[in-house]
């Protein structure tokens, strides 16, 4: 699903070269749910913005379901986003002057889907996480869990081979955390690959496999996936680092 | 097209939108009467008056002293002016097209009319008169010289005679047959016979209703010791003639002062002074408004950029490219624009109808609106074209950056 090798990532001004990622690579497959960790400034937001596909890398091979997405432009970087991935981020992000079926419609419009089929799957996701009875509502009058759903309806609508998530529960009380990583994991286990940001170790544990980033580098990972669910289909998971 | 979810989105944030969208509104409502009044004004400025103006030139003479004789001091003057080099026909006059003063009476078809059938200015003038003016003469003849008579100041005039401008001569024998007829003057008879008509001459006054009507009476009458001398010169020669016949007449006749010598352009040029001043004032007004419109316009739509940082670059990495953020501010600002229009062309008309029903202003034509709606929906893209570009370029990192 997802392959970086050797990536490199340096930020530069004229007087420093900072490293944001270097010699950074690692397999995700399809179906799995991977963590990555790391402190505050290890890298890990860079390697999600360059995964996601909202940065640009500076050296190595990335690729994304197959595409070598280097030499891709803005457009095609874009429409490569819109159809492959979804995105969860820490604030939610939900655009507060739209009501929740709008909201959830905002990647639906940039994919070109027909009116008719925006609606079904605005509908089918919102009511997939709950929140079906509430789609003229504004994000404002929702509670921060309810919101993440909405984001999460958001990022599933599209359909998305891949879920980025960004501390998805760190803006949640414990009791909302837990439901949107139940969540998350039930969206996992219909199959669509996750891979989730995030220090919180506990948060960590849950997902299949973690991959931890310290300075820019992959230093841990764990080799198989756990398997939640002995009924879920059957998931490989590779993680390799290079400098690990 | 995303009209709908940016329509609901701007209907939360209602102020923005209403305040630039009757900024909007008020600038069509004004710029499209104030360029109404403008080609009004620019219209009226550019009516021909009838004479040549290029070449003509006029001045007045005033005697003094005991025993000034005006009609010979007028006939020796017009003598000198007819064989001056450069000068092509030279006329008494009491007054001219555009100066501004001059005299008025009612003419009638019958007599005792108690209404006049209409107006008009009279210019008393000599056989000379219609090349002295360089007007066009389409029907009948020009006065004979046994035709000018000879009149003091206060005399009612009496003509035999008269030329008319063809306006005046429609106005009165609508068929177009006034050519030989009779009218009656002010009090009434004796009759008038219609020996000439000229394509065009206007009165000296620019606002007048009747402003076409024009008459040429024939008779030598100085005003008092004064008299108004017109003089037409070879094309070119104009200003050169101008100062010579200055300097010829003072010292032909010392018993009398000569007046400025004024060119008819500059008569044209004071005549509609305060037009040009409105239209010019008008003008600047519009260039205002409109850079206040446009700035507006910037000012909105970079605080919006700017407060929506995190939006774009959530839109950015939900899949939206650089040219669906330009579009999309692009929509807003023609949906901001587009309701102010609306609510401009309402004003517009009403604006119109209060100027006809307060200053007998005309109707405004209706093709004004529309195309002030293209000339504002063409700015508030241009408009916003600059912050539009500036959104665009948010990059998608930005979504996933900390608040």
């Amino acid at each position: 699903m997802l392959k970086m090798t050797h990536l490199q990532k340096v930020y530069r001004t004229h007087l420093i070269e900072t490293h944001a990622l270097r010699d950074f690579s690692i397999h995700v497959r399809e179906g799995e749910f991977v963590a990555v960790t790391g402190p505050s400034g290890s890298g890990k937001t860079t390697f999600l913005n360059i995964a996601g596909l909202l940065e640009e890398f500076t050296g190595g091979e990335f690729r994304l379901d197959g595409v070598d997405v280097a030499g891709l432009d803005d457009n095609a970087r874009s429409k490569l986003r819109n159809e492959k991935i979804g995105f969860i981020f820490q604030s939610f992000n939900l655009i507060p002057d739209l009501n929740l079926f709008d909201n959830v419609d905002v990647p639906l419009r940039y994919r070109g889907f027909a009116a008719a089929d925006r609606k079904k799957r605005i509908e089918e996701s919102l009511s997939r996480v709950g929140l079906a009875s509430r789609m003229k509502h504004y994000p404002s009058e929702l509670s921060g869990g309810q919101q993440q759903r909405v984001a999460i309806a958001r990022a599933l609508a599209g359909s998305p081979r891949l879920l980025m998530a960004d501390e998805p529960t760190g803006n949640l009380d414990s009791l909302m955390a837990r439901g949107v990583m139940e969540l998350l994991e039930e969206v996992n286990r219909q199959g669509t690959t996750i891979i989730m940001v995030t220090h919180d170790p506990e948060l960590a544990a849950r997902a299949q496999r973690n991959v931890h980033v310290i300075d820019g580098q992959v230093t841990d990972f764990e080799e198989a996936p756990k398997l939640r669910d002995p009924g879920a289909p059957a998931r490989g998971a590779e993680a390799v680092a290079a400098n690990g | 097209m995303e009209i709908r979810p940016i329509f609901s989105a701007l209907m939360r944030s209602k102020v923005s939108m209403v305040l630039i969208g009757l900024q909007v509104a008020l600038t069509l409502a004004i710029v499209c009467n104030a360029l109404f009044i403008i080609s009004q004004r620019l219209e009226q400025m550019n009516r021909p008056s009838g004479m040549n103006e290029a070449d003509t030139f006029t001045f007045g003479s005033t005697g003094f002293g005991q025993g000034f004789d005006a009609f010979a001091t007028q006939a020796a003057d017009l003598a000198l002016l007819r064989q001056m080099p450069g000068v092509a026909a030279a006329a008494p006059t009491n007054s001219m097209p555009l100066s501004g003063g001059g005299w008025s009476t009612g003419v009638s078809l019958q007599p005792q009319q108690k209404t006049p059938t209409t107006s008009t200015t009279i210019y008393i003038v000599d056989s000379h008169a219609i090349d002295a003016f360089d007007t066009q003469l389409v029907a009948g003849r020009a006065f004979k010289p046994e035709e000018i008579e000879r009149k003091d100041f206060g005399d009612r005039l009496q003509p035999r005679v008269v030329i008319v401008s063809k306006a005046l001569g429609d106005a009165l024998f609508p068929n177009g047959d006034a050519l030989g007829k009779e009218v009656y003057l002010g009090e009434g008879p004796p009759t008038a016979t219609i020996v000439g008509v000229v394509d065009r001459l206007q009165q000296p006054w620019t606002n007048s209703d009747t402003i076409e009507n024009a008459m040429l009476v024939p008779a030598f009458m100085p005003y008092g010791t004064s008299t108004r001398y017109l003089v037409r010169t070879e094309p070119g020669r104009r200003d050169e003639v101008m100062k010579e016949v200055e300097v010829k007449l003072a010292e032909a006749n010392t018993g009398r002062i000569i007046g400025r010598m004024r060119s008819m352009e500059e008569t044209r040029r004071n005549a509609y002074s305060q037009d040009r001043a409105m239209a010019i004032i008008l003008g600047v007004v519009i260039v205002a408004l409109l850079g206040i419109t446009a700035l507006g316009i910037v000012g909105m739509a970079s605080f919006w950029v700017a407060q929506r940082t995190r939006q774009i670059g959530t839109r950015r990495a939900l899949g939206a490219t650089k040219a669906d953020i330009l579009r999309y501010f692009q929509t807003e600002n023609f949906i901001i624009t587009t309701f102010g229009l609306v609510l401009g062309a309402i004003l517009a008309y009403g604006f119109s109808l209060w100027l006809m029903d307060r200053y007998q202003s005309p109707r405004l034509p209706w093709h004004y609106v529309p195309i002030g709606f293209l000339c504002l929906w063409a700015l508030g893209q241009l408009a916003v074209l600059g912050p539009a570009l500036r959104a665009s370029r948010v990059p998608p990192a930005v979504a996933t950056r900390a608040v």
